[in-house]
């Protein structure tokens, strides 16, 4: 098992908005669906995912609600708004493209250049 | 980011705290029981299983913190925080809290006061539906032609033209004032009233409160006794009562049928709402059909009309169509070519008339002195956050951000502009209920004018502009301390940074400049009031009491009649004791403008059309000039001697003779009126201009002639003045007895002095010096309490640097003289400033003024060392204390 890495500044945003773009999704919810997408390889503060959460309900790219958890418990719901559908794909292309032109800068050989 | 959910977020933090908290709880308890679950289905024993969840997480309240920030809530907590904090320190220093509210609280009153003036006068709509579609076509003097008034009365038969063919306007109105006797039940009134066709009302969107407005057919020749009664006389005269529809009145003999009572206010048209060459009543009292034959007979008519556009009709399309009217009647008609020029004018701006410019001067004036509020706070807030360096030194050095220090400052100057909003708010109040009390009656929509919520809202509006505008200085000085520097000197006397003193200084001397400003126009005006009150004004008004004898016109249909009537009253009168002289003339000075007519002047027969000649046509009784108290300057009076069978006879004022005989000299010439079925007159004494309307007019050629030579014009309405020897007030029963001993039935109106008509007719101007003065008081004064606060300051700042000079040997006047000298260098750079920006500002002002220049040397030089006197007074008390600074406290203080 490779050593968990930690997380790069402002991504967690655009991890939550995947997670709950998957379906709605308690606050440890979130945390477990990010850690079994990314197979345990990432790192969470989990007292940074609330301020995150309340930060994205804030600026309306997710919305809350109460609901009952899979062990007949009270917890809140976080799910996809229309907003933040649209601010995630909008993340993602941005990310996407930093990632490849990240990608091709570290790949230049020496010949290349 | 959607601005809706941040608003939902912030109401939920301010609204539900409480839920949102215990939410928090159970969210985050619930996410570690959850994984104290999973930790014990993985093996964890469960008495550490919660334990390990909760040490996972990491500092639960630090977490629950950021949550707060992340949803919006630290925005709003800071706030209150501030705000609560702000106004911890503003009680704390009461003193400085009150001072600089009610600094601002004054500047922010008077403006909103001012504002109150402008927004009834100049802002709000006529208190008429759609009122920006009604307009008064006017007909005026041909281009270059003056004829005494650019007005002119529309005839009946161009009236009926309109009506015809005025596609522009859905109705169109004509309208005479007439008086009315209204007799038969008790004491018989005389009442101002119109006469208007059956359109006026609709023109003016208004139906009677109670019963109707007037029907076509009623506003037909021989179907016209009907009336319409304001509010007012209805109240005063009938009590109130209901029933009066379909009761009979008379009026100048005749009877009418009330048929409605217009509703409470209406009174159209007031004098002050239209030109004032039309002398209309001051306040309507009824109203009956005008009854213009369907066919007219052309002849001189003195209509005014009123439309009202149809929609979506422009003024400029209005006045397009009146002027293809116009061209159609000139080809009709060629006496009408060069005579028929009209002007479609909206009627807000026909009542607003020649008030903007005097309102406009007002809210600059009271700009000024709401600037000079705010530097003045400005300053105090400066010098403040001078002394309070250590605090935001120590605030800066535990972490507050610079912009957290700023809005800290921010709150605190809006905290103190709010209160001084509400303060200003009270202050408005009074300033209204003043200038209701004192404004001058010919001051349009007056009435109108309160505390509304347009004046609300600009009060708050300033409140808050000026609460940015004076916080901001002392924040962004604030923010640019050096920490190191400001936590090692420590001390608050050290000079402080080096921008600030400069900062203030500039505030001082645009201080002053400003208040030289006001000071001077203020000046300036009171100057124009005094000129005025002494300029030559051909009158003498002491003890002179005027009235007005409105005669019936059934009983008194014969020229000779009344001939017969003036000279057993003149006789009557002059036997009254106490009284000096007495006279009848049409117009009494300061009653309104007279008649202007065509004349004929055999000597100098008009070569065209612009050089016709045209005077006033003033009909008087021989005793009228020696009752008013204007003097013969060259020639004879009239006398008893001159009768029907005599010479007619005329005597000219001078701008008369210098119009029309400027070389030779008038006496002996001769002139008469324009139409030659009236003989020529031979003028026989020359009286200097006496004013009519106010004293700073011009005066136009008038020309006088016997009441009893068969004069042109009717005398049903003529004035009567008498000199008398004491008190006037005394004789008004004797004369009221010597009239009604002639007729019972004729009505006094008007009964004045000539010193309140004086009075009356410099109501506006002393309204201006009223209000200017005033401004201008409460600018000296701000001025020189800025003046104060700052000099003390820099004398405490430099008592050390002065206790050494004193200890080293200088002398206490040098000190004193220092201190004196630092106030006179700042006042003397505002001064200069100041000058420089009234000479600007006083060109403009111009129009105002009277008998004396905008550049006026001995204003400037008088208001200059008003300013630099009070201001060093002001100096005084710092400079005093500066030179008792004794050397061995200054030193140890340290």
């Amino acid at each position: 098992m490779t050593k968990p890495i930690d997380l790069l500044q402002g991504t967690l945003d655009m991890l939550i908005l995947k997670a709950v773009s998957l379906g709605p999704l308690h606050g440890y919810g979130v945390l477990l669906r990010i850690q079994q997408i990314s197979k345990d390889r990432l790192e969470i503060q989990q007292g940074s995912l609330y301020p995150a959460l309340y930060r994205l309900e804030h600026q309306g790219w997710i919305a809350s609600e109460w609901g009952e958890s899979e062990n007949k418990r009270k917890a809140k719901y976080y799910r996809l708004t229309a907003a933040g559908k649209r601010r995630f794909q909008a993340e993602t292309e941005k990310w996407n493209r930093m990632a490849d032109m990240i990608a091709g800068i570290l790949n230049t050989t020496p010949e290349e250049v | 980011m959607t601005l809706w959910s941040r608003m939902h977020s912030w109401a939920r933090t301010i609204l539900q705290r409480s839920r949102v908290e215990s939410e928090m709880d159970t969210e985050l308890r619930f996410h570690m029981e959850a994984r104290a679950e999973d930790l014990i289905r993985s093996g964890v024993p469960c008495v550490v299983a919660l334990r390990r969840a909760r040490l996972e997480f990491g500092g639960v309240e630090s977490a629950k913190e950021e949550c707060r920030e992340a949803s919006g809530a630290s925005f709003i907590e800071n706030l209150l925080q501030d705000i609560r904090f702000g106004s911890r320190i503003l009680r704390k220093s009461l003193g400085f809290t009150a001072v600089a509210v009610l600094t601002l609280a004054v500047g922010i009153g008077a403006s909103a006061a001012v504002f109150s003036l402008v927004n009834a006068i100049l802002l709000k709509p006529l208190p008429y539906p759609d009122s920006n579609r009604i307009v008064l076509p006017e007909l005026v003097s041909p281009p270059g032609v003056s004829l005494g008034s650019e007005y002119f009365p529309w005839g009946q038969s161009q009236f009926r033209m309109l009506t015809r063919d005025a596609h522009p306007f859905q109705t169109v109105a004509a309208f005479q004032n007439d008086s009315f006797n209204l007799t038969g039940s008790g004491e018989p009134v005389f009442l101002d009233g119109f006469r208007a066709s059956a359109e006026f009302f609709p023109s003016l969107g208004i139906s009677p409160a109670l019963g109707r407005a007037f029907a076509a057919e009623e506003d037909q020749p021989g179907h016209e006794y009907e009336v319409i009664i304001s509010d007012r006389l209805w109240r005063e005269r009938f009590g109130a009562d209901r029933n009066i529809l379909g009761r009979a009145v008379e009026l100048n003999g005749y009877a009418y049928t009330v048929v409605g009572v217009m509703p409470e206010g209406f009174a159209f048209p007031r004098a002050e709402e239209m030109p004032s060459s039309f002398n209309f009543p001051a306040e309507p009292q009824l109203w009956v059909p005008l009854a213009i034959p369907a066919e007219p007979k052309p002849g001189p008519s003195e209509l005014a009309l009123i439309g009202r556009l149809k929609p979506g009709v422009t003024i400029a399309q209005s006045q397009a169509a009146m002027d293809l009217i116009t061209k159609h009647a000139e080809t009709q008609d060629h006496r009408w070519i060069g005579w028929f020029n009209t002007r479609v004018v909206p009627l807000q701006r026909q009542v607003v008339g020649d008030t903007r410019h005097p309102l406009q001067l007002m809210l600059g004036a009271v700009c000024i002195v709401l600037l000079i509020a705010c530097s003045n706070v400005a300053n105090l807030l400066l010098t403040r956050s001078l002394a309070r360096r250590r605090e935001f030194t120590l605030r800066a050095a535990l972490g507050a951000g610079r912009a957290r220090l700023i809005r800290q400052l921010l709150t605190e100057s809006l905290l103190i502009a709010l209160a001084a909003g509400a303060a200003g708010i009270l202050i408005a109040n009074a300033g209204i209920y003043f200038v209701k009390m004192l404004g001058p009656a010919n001051l349009p929509r007056l009435r109108e004018v309160k505390l509304d919520l347009p004046v609300l809202a600009f009060a708050l509006g300033v409140s808050l502009v000026t609460g940015v505008l004076f916080g901001l200085a002392p924040a962004i000085g604030a923010a640019r301390e050096n920490l190191v520097d400001s936590l090692r000197e420590g001390s608050q006397r050290s000079g402080g940074s080096r921008m600030t003193p400069r900062l203030r200084n500039a505030l001082l001397v645009s201080q002053v400049a400003l208040a030289l400003v006001l000071v001077v126009s203020a000046g300036l005006l009171t100057r124009t009031f005094f000129r005025l009150l002494g300029a030559d004004r051909g009158f003498n008004a002491e003890r002179v009491l005027t009235f007005q004898l409105p005669l019936p016109a059934l009983k008194y249909a014969e020229q000779n009649q009344i001939v017969t009537l003036f000279q057993n009253m003149l006789e009557r009168l002059r036997a009254i004791p106490g009284v000096q002289s007495a006279g009848i003339g049409e117009t009494v000075p300061m009653s309104g403008e007279g008649e202007s007519t065509v004349i004929r002047i055999p000597d100098h027969p008009a070569a065209s059309l612009k050089e016709t000649p045209f005077a006033n046509f003033t009909v008087i009784s021989p005793g009228f000039f020696a009752a008013v108290g204007t003097p013969l300057l060259r020639g004879r009076d009239f006398q008893e001697t001159d009768t029907t069978d005599s010479m007619p006879v005329a005597i000219v004022n001078k701008a008369m003779e210098r119009k029309y005989w400027p070389n030779e000299g008038a006496l002996g010439k001769q002139v008469g009126p324009g139409s030659t079925r009236f003989p020529l007159l031979t003028i026989v004494g020359i009286v200097p201009d006496v004013k009519h309307t106010s004293l700073r007019e011009e005066s136009a050629p008038e020309m006088y002639v016997l009441y009893n030579q068969k004069p042109w014009p009717s005398m049903l309405n003529m004035h009567v003045a008498l000199r008398t020897k004491a008190d006037p007030a005394g004789i008004t029963e004797g004369v009221r007895d010597a009239v009604h001993g002639i007729d019972p039935d004729l009505p006094l109106a008007k009964v004045a002095t000539l010193t309140t008509l004086v009075d009356d007719s410099m109501a506006q101007p002393r309204f201006s010096v009223f209000l200017l003065g005033s401004f201008g008081i409460l600018a000296l004064l701000l001025a020189s309490i800025g003046m104060y606060g700052v000099i003390s300051y820099s004398v405490l700042q430099r008592t050390q640097e002065i206790g050494i000079r004193i200890a080293l040997g200088a002398q206490r006047r040098m000190v004193f003289g220092m201190v004196l000298g630092q106030g006179a260098r700042l006042t003397g750079l505002g001064i200069a400033i100041g000058i420089v920006a009234a000479l600007g500002v006083t060109r403009v002002m111009a129009s105002f003024l009277y008998g004396v220049r905008p550049t006026d040397p001995l204003t400037f030089a008088a208001v200059s060392l008003l300013l630099l006197g009070i201001v060093l007074l002001a100096c005084y008390l710092p400079a005093r204390r500066a030179m008792r600074v004794d050397p061995m406290v200054a030193l140890k203080y340290e």
